[in-house]
């Protein structure tokens, strides 16, 4: 069905080491002259939930992009075993068409079930239903934020979720409704790994991945 | 199959959604068309012979001018990256792209055509070849402008770029097609064959051409 997939990045369907299912090795960065990510290693199996955290202009975002296939690597490698789903800052919906039109529309082109039940179970996983029949150009950008990641459910247990500031815009009620989303999503065999602060998914006990940010 | 044709009932809806769009390009359509004559003046056997070049002219400008921001609301809602893991791939999503571009720019202005030729008093036994000729060349631009709107996402120009790219690949089309059009030999004509030709290397390259621009476009400037 692909046509032209050049992912730069290795990403084995099979995980050559044991039983990690998210493997990164010795992986590097350019983002024009510059190396944003040095010589990182990275390993997150089945139920992990990972922070990635540091400064602004550490490479969060260039390490999920990465990951997602969407920025070639340097050197090193990537390979994940898992379908990957990513969140990143834009929330990938259509303004002039419904949220719901636009989660069925995402299911689709993935491949994901896109009956009547699966997509109202994806809406009120995180509380969407209310204005899923709305344009999502009148929506706030919290609201956005929450089809974004109601989005979410509609895709495989077993996925790698890249989360890229999830809580943005997202008010303190929400931010707790996620957590809840992730830690079940972990609980349920998948992983996440999401740019944000420590107190994410709190409960849950995240690992931890620093990255120090340019080192002068 | 089923993704790509996902894809293009999203555009779809999206087209619906800012159907004024569509009513702003036919108009353009019929004014370039209303010009020509003001300009050239009321001779008849000056302006017999122009009906089809007039046409051509009017649909290439027409088409082109909406391609400016194709992939420019995908990239910006974050749509494009989805795209890129998902199962359709960025090669499918390009074709999906010029399909539905086509179905709402290339198919009202064939549907215009008629009109727009009665309009010019081009005589009935050449509408045949003008609109089979048209409906490939159409098509052809699409093509074209889906090449020409991926490598201008990639460089963060715009539209002038574009269209310094674009107009120039669209020769063979124009010529081809006008010649078609004007064929006196019935609706097959050779020119028809090798406007075909063009039509049929533009469907094999443009979806992996704008893959690739797409693909470029993300590393060099993307987040």
């Amino acid at each position: 069905m692909t046509i032209n997939n050049h992912t730069k990045t290795t990403r084995k369907t099979a995980p050559s080491t044991a039983d990690n299912l998210l493997h990164i090795n010795q992986l590097s960065v350019l983002r024009g002259m510059v190396l944003v990510i040095r010589n990182l290693s990275h390993q997150q199996n089945a139920g992990d939930i990972c922070c990635l955290t540091g400064p602004n202009g550490a490479g969060k975002s260039t390490l999920l992009r990465t990951i997602a296939g969407r920025l070639p690597a340097a050197a090193g490698d990537i390979s994940c075993a898992v379908p990957i789903i990513y969140v990143g800052h834009t929330d990938g919906l259509s303004g002039a068409i419904s949220g719901r039109k636009n989660l069925a529309g995402w299911a689709k082109i993935n491949g994901f079930s896109t009956t009547e039940t699966a997509i109202d179970t994806a809406l009120s996983s995180f509380a969407t239903k209310r204005f899923a029949d709305l344009p999502v150009r009148v929506l706030s950008r919290g609201q956005r934020r929450r089809l974004a990641i109601a989005r979410l459910a509609l895709a495989p247990a077993d996925s790698l979720w890249l989360l890229d500031e999830p809580n943005a815009g997202l008010d303190q009620a929400s931010s707790r409704i996620l957590d809840d989303i992730v830690q079940k999503h972990a609980t349920a065999g998948g992983m996440v790994l999401a740019a944000t602060h420590l107190d994410f998914a709190a409960a849950a006990k995240p690992r931890s991945l620093h990255l120090p940010g340019l080192v002068t | 199959m089923k993704p790509f044709f996902a894809q293009i009932e999203r555009d779809l809806l999206i087209a619906w959604q800012n159907r004024q769009d569509l009513g702003v390009m036919l108009v353009f359509f019929v004014i370039i068309i209303a010009l020509f004559p003001l300009a050239i003046g009321a001779n008849a056997t000056v302006l017999d012979p122009l009906g089809v070049p007039v046409i051509w002219i009017a649909a290439l400008l027409a088409i082109l001018a909406g391609f400016d921001r194709l992939f420019a609301q995908d990239v910006r809602d974050g749509w494009l990256d989805q795209i890129a893991l998902s199962q359709l791939g960025l090669g499918w999503y390009a074709l999906a792209k010029a399909v539905s571009h086509w179905l709402t720019a290339g198919l009202p202005l064939l549907i215009m055509t008629p009109l727009m030729a009665m309009m010019l008093n081009i005589p009935l036994q050449q509408w045949p070849p003008l609109l089979v000729a048209l409906l490939i060349g159409s098509m052809g631009l699409t093509l074209l402008g889906v090449i020409g709107a991926a490598l201008a996402e990639g460089a963060r120009r715009g539209t002038a770029l574009m269209a310094l790219l674009i107009l120039p690949l669209a020769v063979p089309l124009l010529i081809f097609g006008t010649l078609a059009s004007q064929s006196d030999r019935g609706i097959i004509s050779p020119h028809l064959m090798l406007l075909g030709a063009v039509f049929a290397l533009l469907l094999a390259l443009a979806p992996l051409v704008a893959a690739s621009a797409l693909e470029i476009g993300e590393t060099e400037t993307g987040l």
